[in-house]
Protein backbone atom coordinates (compact mmCIF):
# COMPACT_ATOMS: atom_id res chain seq x y z
CA UNK A 1 0.00 0.00 0.00
CA UNK A 2 1.65 3.38 -0.98
CA UNK A 3 1.89 6.41 1.56
CA UNK A 4 -0.95 8.31 -0.59
CA UNK A 5 -3.61 5.43 -0.04
CA UNK A 6 -2.82 5.36 3.49
CA UNK A 7 -3.23 8.78 3.88
CA UNK A 8 -6.63 8.58 1.74
CA UNK A 9 -7.66 5.61 4.27
CA UNK A 10 -6.56 7.97 7.72
CA UNK A 11 -8.14 10.86 6.11
CA UNK A 12 -11.43 8.81 5.45
CA UNK A 13 -11.66 7.04 9.20
CA UNK A 14 -10.94 10.58 10.73
CA UNK A 15 -13.46 12.65 8.96
CA UNK A 16 -15.91 9.85 9.52
CA UNK A 17 -15.10 9.63 13.36
CA UNK A 18 -15.14 13.58 13.25
CA UNK A 19 -18.72 13.46 11.91
CA UNK A 20 -20.12 11.48 14.25
CA UNK A 21 -18.53 12.48 17.19
CA UNK A 22 -18.97 16.22 16.46
CA UNK A 23 -23.09 15.36 15.48
CA UNK A 24 -23.47 13.44 18.60
CA UNK A 25 -22.05 16.24 20.98
CA UNK A 26 -24.34 18.40 19.16
CA UNK A 27 -27.22 16.64 19.61
CA UNK A 28 -26.14 16.16 23.24
CA UNK A 29 -25.65 19.80 23.13
CA UNK A 30 -28.65 21.15 21.70
CA UNK A 31 -31.03 22.49 24.42
CA UNK A 32 -28.27 23.51 26.81
CA UNK A 33 -28.71 27.64 27.47
CA UNK A 34 -26.13 30.56 27.70
CA UNK A 35 -23.74 32.43 24.87
CA UNK A 36 -20.88 30.30 25.46
CA UNK A 37 -22.85 26.99 24.47
CA UNK A 38 -24.60 28.88 21.28
CA UNK A 39 -20.85 29.31 20.19
CA UNK A 40 -20.19 25.69 20.33
CA UNK A 41 -22.64 24.42 18.56
CA UNK A 42 -22.06 26.78 16.06
CA UNK A 43 -18.45 25.72 16.14
CA UNK A 44 -19.41 21.57 16.86
CA UNK A 45 -21.47 22.17 13.34
CA UNK A 46 -18.63 23.43 11.47
CA UNK A 47 -16.34 21.00 12.95
CA UNK A 48 -19.26 18.17 11.89
CA UNK A 49 -18.71 19.63 8.48
CA UNK A 50 -14.90 19.89 8.22
CA UNK A 51 -15.34 16.20 9.07
CA UNK A 52 -17.34 15.12 5.79
CA UNK A 53 -14.86 17.51 3.98
CA UNK A 54 -11.92 15.38 5.17
CA UNK A 55 -13.94 12.43 4.59
CA UNK A 56 -14.87 13.35 1.18
CA UNK A 57 -11.67 14.14 -0.12
CA UNK A 58 -9.44 11.01 1.20
CA UNK A 59 -12.87 9.78 -1.01
CA UNK A 60 -11.21 11.46 -3.94
CA UNK A 61 -14.97 12.70 -4.51
CA UNK A 62 -13.75 16.83 -3.98
CA UNK A 63 -10.51 17.94 -4.07
CA UNK A 64 -8.12 18.41 -7.07
CA UNK A 65 -4.52 16.45 -6.62
CA UNK B 1 -15.70 36.50 50.28
CA UNK B 2 -19.66 35.96 49.66
CA UNK B 3 -20.96 33.08 48.49
CA UNK B 4 -23.59 32.63 45.55
CA UNK B 5 -25.58 30.03 44.22
CA UNK B 6 -25.70 29.37 40.54
CA UNK B 7 -28.30 27.47 38.10
CA UNK B 8 -27.58 23.99 38.38
CA UNK B 9 -26.95 23.30 41.64
CA UNK B 10 -23.49 24.54 42.77
CA UNK B 11 -22.41 27.62 44.55
CA UNK B 12 -18.82 30.03 43.14
CA UNK B 13 -17.64 33.43 44.76
CA UNK B 14 -19.71 36.57 43.82
CA UNK B 15 -16.92 37.77 42.32
CA UNK B 16 -16.67 35.29 39.35
CA UNK B 17 -20.22 35.18 39.30
CA UNK B 18 -20.47 38.54 38.57
CA UNK B 19 -17.95 38.77 36.05
CA UNK B 20 -18.28 35.83 34.42
CA UNK B 21 -20.51 36.79 31.43
CA UNK B 22 -18.20 39.96 31.12
CA UNK B 23 -15.17 37.63 30.90
CA UNK B 24 -16.73 35.36 28.00
CA UNK B 25 -17.79 38.54 25.88
CA UNK B 26 -14.71 40.07 26.12
CA UNK B 27 -13.08 36.50 24.87
CA UNK B 28 -15.30 36.07 22.05
CA UNK B 29 -14.49 40.00 20.86
CA UNK B 30 -11.14 38.79 21.09
CA UNK B 31 -12.25 35.44 18.52
CA UNK B 32 -14.13 37.76 16.43
CA UNK B 33 -10.85 40.09 16.36
CA UNK B 34 -9.25 37.14 14.90
CA UNK B 35 -11.75 36.14 12.34
CA UNK B 36 -11.08 39.86 11.26
CA UNK B 37 -7.54 39.42 10.75
CA UNK B 38 -7.87 35.94 9.07
CA UNK B 39 -10.76 37.27 6.83
CA UNK B 40 -8.56 39.98 5.81
CA UNK B 41 -5.64 37.36 4.52
CA UNK B 42 -8.62 35.13 2.80
CA UNK B 43 -9.83 37.60 1.29
CA UNK B 44 -6.99 39.42 -0.25
CA UNK B 45 -6.22 35.95 -0.99
CA UNK B 46 -9.34 35.14 -2.87
CA UNK B 47 -8.91 38.49 -5.12
CA UNK B 48 -5.47 38.01 -6.01
CA UNK B 49 -6.27 33.96 -7.11
CA UNK B 50 -9.10 35.14 -9.59
CA UNK B 51 -7.53 37.79 -10.91
CA UNK B 52 -4.32 35.32 -12.30
CA UNK B 53 -4.87 33.60 -15.22
CA UNK B 54 -5.04 30.19 -13.60
CA UNK B 55 -4.33 29.06 -10.12
CA UNK B 56 -1.45 27.81 -8.84
CA UNK B 57 0.21 29.55 -11.25
CA UNK B 58 2.53 27.90 -13.52
CA UNK B 59 5.68 26.42 -13.08
CA UNK B 60 4.33 25.83 -9.29
CA UNK B 61 3.09 22.49 -7.60
CA UNK B 62 -0.42 22.40 -5.64
CA UNK B 63 0.45 20.88 -2.50
CA UNK B 64 -0.23 17.49 -1.55
CA UNK B 65 -3.93 17.02 -0.82
CA UNK B 66 -4.23 13.63 0.98
CA UNK B 67 -1.11 14.95 3.84
CA UNK B 68 -3.60 17.96 4.01
CA UNK B 69 -7.01 15.75 4.59
CA UNK B 70 -5.04 13.82 7.04
CA UNK B 71 -3.72 16.76 8.90
CA UNK B 72 -7.43 17.84 8.75
CA UNK B 73 -9.09 14.99 10.46
CA UNK B 74 -6.07 15.00 13.05
CA UNK B 75 -6.89 18.83 13.63
CA UNK B 76 -10.73 18.48 13.58
CA UNK B 77 -10.36 14.93 16.06
CA UNK B 78 -8.47 17.33 18.43
CA UNK B 79 -11.34 19.84 18.25
CA UNK B 80 -14.13 16.65 19.10
CA UNK B 81 -11.36 15.73 22.11
CA UNK B 82 -11.16 19.02 23.46
CA UNK B 83 -14.77 19.32 23.59
CA UNK B 84 -15.64 15.99 25.71
CA UNK B 85 -12.50 17.11 27.85
CA UNK B 86 -14.59 20.22 28.96
CA UNK B 87 -17.91 18.13 29.50
CA UNK B 88 -15.90 15.51 31.41
CA UNK B 89 -14.39 18.35 33.49
CA UNK B 90 -17.88 19.63 34.03
CA UNK B 91 -19.17 16.46 35.37
CA UNK B 92 -16.01 15.77 37.53
CA UNK B 93 -14.51 13.36 35.71
CA UNK B 94 -10.96 14.76 36.65
CA UNK B 95 -9.32 11.35 35.00
CA UNK B 96 -10.81 11.48 31.44
CA UNK B 97 -10.16 15.30 31.32
CA UNK B 98 -6.96 15.19 32.06
CA UNK B 99 -6.22 11.96 29.66
CA UNK B 100 -8.65 13.55 26.66
CA UNK B 101 -6.89 16.53 27.04
CA UNK B 102 -3.63 15.25 26.82
CA UNK B 103 -4.75 13.88 23.69
CA UNK B 104 -5.59 17.21 22.12
CA UNK B 105 -2.27 18.47 22.78
CA UNK B 106 -0.81 15.47 21.14
CA UNK B 107 -3.32 15.70 18.31
CA UNK B 108 -1.82 19.69 18.08
CA UNK B 109 1.70 18.53 18.09
CA UNK B 110 1.22 15.84 15.47
CA UNK B 111 -0.42 18.97 13.61
CA UNK B 112 1.99 20.94 13.68
CA UNK B 113 4.50 18.09 12.56
CA UNK B 114 2.20 17.23 9.79
CA UNK B 115 2.14 21.24 8.81
CA UNK B 116 6.54 20.76 9.45
CA UNK B 117 6.26 18.09 6.65
CA UNK B 118 4.08 19.72 3.79
CA UNK B 119 6.21 22.62 4.24
CA UNK B 120 9.92 20.94 3.84
CA UNK B 121 8.57 19.25 0.78
CA UNK B 122 7.05 21.73 -0.61
CA UNK B 123 10.25 23.87 -0.24
CA UNK B 124 12.89 21.19 -0.91
CA UNK B 125 11.13 18.89 -3.45
CA UNK B 126 8.75 21.50 -5.11
CA UNK B 127 11.09 25.04 -3.95
CA UNK B 128 7.61 26.93 -3.60
CA UNK B 129 8.94 29.53 -0.89
CA UNK B 130 7.51 32.34 0.71
CA UNK B 131 9.77 34.82 -0.86
CA UNK B 132 10.38 33.10 -3.97
CA UNK B 133 6.95 31.61 -5.44
CA UNK B 134 4.88 34.94 -5.89
CA UNK B 135 1.92 35.74 -5.01
CA UNK B 136 0.94 32.20 -4.28
CA UNK B 137 3.60 31.32 -1.93
CA UNK B 138 3.30 34.20 -0.27
CA UNK B 139 -0.34 33.81 0.59
CA UNK B 140 -0.22 29.66 1.44
CA UNK B 141 2.63 30.48 3.67
CA UNK B 142 1.23 33.64 5.58
CA UNK B 143 -1.91 32.29 5.81
CA UNK B 144 -1.20 28.40 6.74
CA UNK B 145 1.70 30.17 8.62
CA UNK B 146 -0.74 32.32 10.90
CA UNK B 147 -2.91 29.43 11.53
CA UNK B 148 -0.16 27.31 12.66
CA UNK B 149 1.17 30.12 14.66
CA UNK B 150 -2.40 30.05 16.38
CA UNK B 151 -2.09 26.05 16.93
CA UNK B 152 1.40 26.61 18.30
CA UNK B 153 -0.53 29.35 21.01
CA UNK B 154 -3.25 26.72 21.70
CA UNK B 155 -0.75 23.87 22.17
CA UNK B 156 0.82 25.93 24.87
CA UNK B 157 -2.44 27.58 26.09
CA UNK B 158 -3.83 24.02 26.64
CA UNK B 159 -0.88 22.79 28.59
CA UNK B 160 -1.25 25.69 30.49
CA UNK B 161 -4.60 24.77 30.95
CA UNK B 162 -4.24 21.09 31.97
CA UNK B 163 -1.21 21.99 34.50
CA UNK B 164 -3.72 24.84 36.13
CA UNK B 165 -6.50 22.20 36.54
CA UNK B 166 -4.09 19.85 37.97
CA UNK B 167 -2.80 22.17 40.77
CA UNK B 168 -6.62 23.00 41.69
CA UNK B 169 -7.28 26.21 40.00
CA UNK B 170 -10.32 25.52 38.60
CA UNK B 171 -13.43 23.01 40.23
CA UNK B 172 -16.73 21.86 38.26
CA UNK B 173 -18.52 25.01 39.23
CA UNK B 174 -16.09 27.50 38.02
CA UNK B 175 -13.85 26.51 35.00
CA UNK B 176 -14.09 29.96 32.73
CA UNK B 177 -10.51 29.49 31.91
CA UNK B 178 -11.54 25.72 30.32
CA UNK B 179 -14.79 26.98 28.55
CA UNK B 180 -12.12 29.65 27.16
CA UNK B 181 -10.13 27.33 26.32
CA UNK B 182 -12.47 25.07 24.33
CA UNK B 183 -13.48 28.27 22.11
CA UNK B 184 -10.22 29.29 21.01
CA UNK B 185 -9.44 25.72 20.01
CA UNK B 186 -12.85 24.98 18.33
CA UNK B 187 -12.09 28.49 16.43
CA UNK B 188 -8.90 27.10 15.30
CA UNK B 189 -10.67 24.19 13.92
CA UNK B 190 -13.33 26.19 12.36
CA UNK B 191 -10.21 28.42 10.86
CA UNK B 192 -8.80 25.11 9.10
CA UNK B 193 -12.30 24.16 7.52
CA UNK B 194 -12.32 27.60 5.25
CA UNK B 195 -8.10 27.14 4.76
CA UNK B 196 -8.50 23.49 3.86
CA UNK B 197 -11.25 24.73 1.54
CA UNK B 198 -9.72 27.01 -0.13
CA UNK B 199 -6.43 25.67 -0.74
CA UNK B 200 -6.68 22.47 -1.22
CA UNK B 201 -10.90 22.13 -2.56
CA UNK B 202 -11.90 24.52 -5.12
Amino acid sequence: MHLVQIEHVLAVAGGVVVFVVASIALRNDWKTPGLDNQVFKLMLGLLALGGVLAALTGLGVIGKA
Amino acid sequence: MAVVSIPGGGEVDQLYAETRELRLQGFLLFLVSDVVLFSSFIFAYLYLRNSGQGWPPPGITRPSISLAAVNSAILFGSGATMHYALENFKRGNFLRYSSLMLWTILLGILFLCGQGIEYTTLYVQDHVSWAGSGIFGASFFTLTGMHGFHVFCGVCYLIVLLLQSVHGVYDKNKYFGLTAGTLYWHFVDVIWVVLFSIFYLI
